[in-house]
């Protein structure tokens, strides 16, 4: 199954000449260089498995770390390019209410639906903080033989979760203003 | 408080949140979030970061965006159109064959696509202008594609399958021969259809030719040389190739389910490389991006699925509901029947991925306790959930259907698409009454 959403899908006025836009733009060029680097690590990870096939058949080797990264590349893909597609408005979600509402009621409901992901997001960016700060102190490192440090994927976890609420704050903040002044 | 007030309680939060737009994975994350807060001890909330990586970092569920990166560069290339135009050569002699080549090649591509949007964009936009051009009514034409797109979600490699092996622990390798035989059956059930449906239309311009004299496209001969059939090959074969060696890859023990995803991924960005010069890195950007942006959109949905069911498990509330279905005593047929028809219900709002993962542990203990094989369900309930592809209100393929032919009006669309929702439910049916359909072909290659 699955879902291809529209890039156009931005239902919410631009944050600029607002008191967030040089936020907005900075995080505008992080998220195109995170989209850039996402695209590579996810075409890495299909190379680094494809070299496992052949090495195993042609050179009979075998050997563990190829899984263990393409792991660590494709979570850190999804992590950190989570803002970026948020930007986009292209997390799915059920709109079927959002057609039945007038137009005032409806700016409320989408303000409560930016709350609502913000505060998450955030409880999870403080809780992700944590796990990394445990992992780099006590020194932690994945079970497997090639046992690659875990402070490795929980930063891009705790990086991707942290620019995804400062979208979601963004985006809370523009769409405030936005109903101020209507 | 009691599991079935705390259920209820979980329940209506997550509808709650989920109505209000709050996108699905953030609405699961926060409601799971918040009951782990209220009810569980604060050291189990202080591991939720780590409990969503744990269940993010598995190698089967990671082949998924790969599967994705796959189907988006054949998606994005020429490819549909040439398998389309080959199809159609091939099968125009046939009474309604240009609609079974639409089916046909709807099939293929989504083998090798595995995604039922992409299958509809990319078959439907030269497909159903041909079938338009040629007379063919606009909703049926539309129901065609969008029957013909869900496709996708039940030929492996779907996505819906693996989701299913994760959430059903089932082998995979099974559960994708399972669904050969069905997604067969409803092959020769659409194309079937396409037959019938074009025998009444043909009649219907015959006779209107006769007494108006209006001639229509329907009634028109077309005929191609052998040559132009065998011109149109080469275009067509390296992919049926890579179809192929991605399933010996994986079924000739070369390659894990994970493996052959990246395998796919990689042949796939060469061929397009090597036959439609789509190399350049402009050219491969708007790939790599929709893969993200479908990637990411679904792995933190999966992610936070299954933090919201390890809550509903922590809690009980998933063994409480499934011991409350199996102390209901129903007959069996009555109990899938019941299951299935919640699972449709879900399906107009859901999309399969959280459906699966939300449902299976509730779902999935009565039904192995009535005695049913768990590979078989994932079928059904896979086709099942194609209904809610093609069904309104939420119905993706009609959106990705009106985007295609925008000047068909969606009310054509859905009655189009309503017979083929019909022959879904025929197929469902008889998968009940013969379950070798499914099972057969996986005993077969793998053993009973």
């Amino acid at each position: 199954m699955t879902h291809i959403i529209d890039e156009t899908q931005d239902r919410q006025p631009p944050a600029s000449r607002d008191a967030g836009a040089p936020v907005s733009v900075l995080l505008d060029r992080i998220n195109r260089v995170v989209v850039l680097l996402s695209s590579i690590a996810l075409v890495i990870a299909a190379v680094v498995l494809t070299y496992s096939v052949f090495s195993r058949y042609f050179f009979h080797f075998s050997t563990d770390w190829q899984d263990e990264l393409s792991v660590f590349l494709i979570v850190g893909a999804v992590f950190m390019s989570s803002a970026a597609i948020q930007a986009g408005r292209g997390h799915v979600a059920i709109e079927a209410v959002a057609g039945l509402l007038p137009a005032r009621v409806n700016r409320v409901r989408m303000l409560c639906v930016d709350l609502i992901s913000l505060l998450f997001c955030a409880y999870f960016t403080w809780k992700s903080w944590l796990l990394l700060d445990e992992a780099w102190t006590e020194n932690f490192h994945s079970e497997s033989t090639w046992g690659p440090p875990l402070w490795i994927p929980y930063s891009l976890m705790t990086v991707g979760m942290g620019l995804l609420s400062l979208q979601l704050l963004l985006q809370l903040g523009a769409g405030l203003a936005w109903t101020r002044r209507a | 408080m009691s599991a079935l007030a705390l259920g209820l309680l979980y329940g209506g939060a997550t509808l709650l949140v989920m109505f209000l737009g709050v996108p699905i994975a953030f609405a699961l994350g926060a409601v799971a979030t918040l009951f782990m807060i209220g009810f569980m001890p604060a050291s189990s909330v202080d591991t939720i970061a780590q409990n969503v990586y744990e269940e993010m970092a598995s190698i089967t569920l990671l082949s998924i965006p790969l599967f994705i990166l796959k189907g988006s560069a054949i998606g994005r290339s020429r490819a549909g159109q040439d398998l389309y135009g080959a199809l159609h050569a091939w099968l125009h002699r046939i009474p309604g064959g240009l609609g079974i080549a639409n089916v046909f090649a709807c099939a293929l591509f989504a083998a090798m696509a595995g995604s039922s949007p992409a299958t509809c964009s990319a078959i439907g936009s030269a497909g159903i202008p041909e079938m338009r051009r040629r007379g063919y009514s606009p909703g049926f034409a539309a129901g065609i594609i969008a029957a013909g797109g869900t496709l996708g979600i039940l030929l492996p490699p779907s996505i819906t399958m693996i989701l299913y092996a994760v959430a059903a622990e089932q082998s995979l390798g099974r559960l994708f021969l399972a669904a050969i035989g069905p997604a067969l059956l409803l092959v020769v059930l659409f194309s079937g259809y396409a037959m019938w449906r074009f025998r009444r239309e043909y009649d219907a311009a015959k006779v209107l030719q006769a007494k108006t004299g209006a001639g229509s496209e329907l009634l028109r001969d077309e005929k191609l040389t052998l040559r132009d059939k065998l011109a149109l090959l080469p275009r067509v074969l390296p992919f049926v190739i890579l179809l192929t060696g991605v399933m010996i890859a994986l079924y000739g023990g070369y390659a894990t389910p994970s493996e052959t995803a990246g395998l796919g991924a990689v042949l796939a960005l060469v061929l397009i490389a090597a036959i439609y010069g789509v190399w350049r890195p402009a050219q491969l950007r708007p790939i790599l991006v929709a893969t993200l942006r479908e990637s990411t959109m679904l792995m933190l949905i999966i992610g936070m699925s299954l933090l919201y069911s390890y809550v509903m498990s922590y809690l009980h509330i998933s063994q409480s509901a499934a011991q409350g279905i199996v102390d209901l005593h129903l007959s069996r047929w009555v109990l899938l029947a019941a299951i299935l028809v919640f699972v449709v219900v879900l399906g107009f709002f859901l999309p399969p991925v959280s459906i699966i993962l939300m449902t299976a542990p509730i779902i999935l203990p009565p039904l192995k306790a009535a005695g049913f094989d768990l590979v078989w369900f994932g079928v059904i309930m896979t086709i099942v959930m194609e209904l809610g592809l093609i069904h309104p209100p939420v119905g993706l393929n009609l959106f990705v259907i009106k985007n295609i032919a925008p000047d068909i009006p969606l009310r054509d669309v859905v009655w189009g698409v309503m017979p083929f929702v019909g022959l879904m439910v025929v197929a469902v049916i008889l998968l009940c009454l013969s379950p070798g359909i499914a099972t057969w072909l996986a005993n077969v290659v793998m053993g009973a």
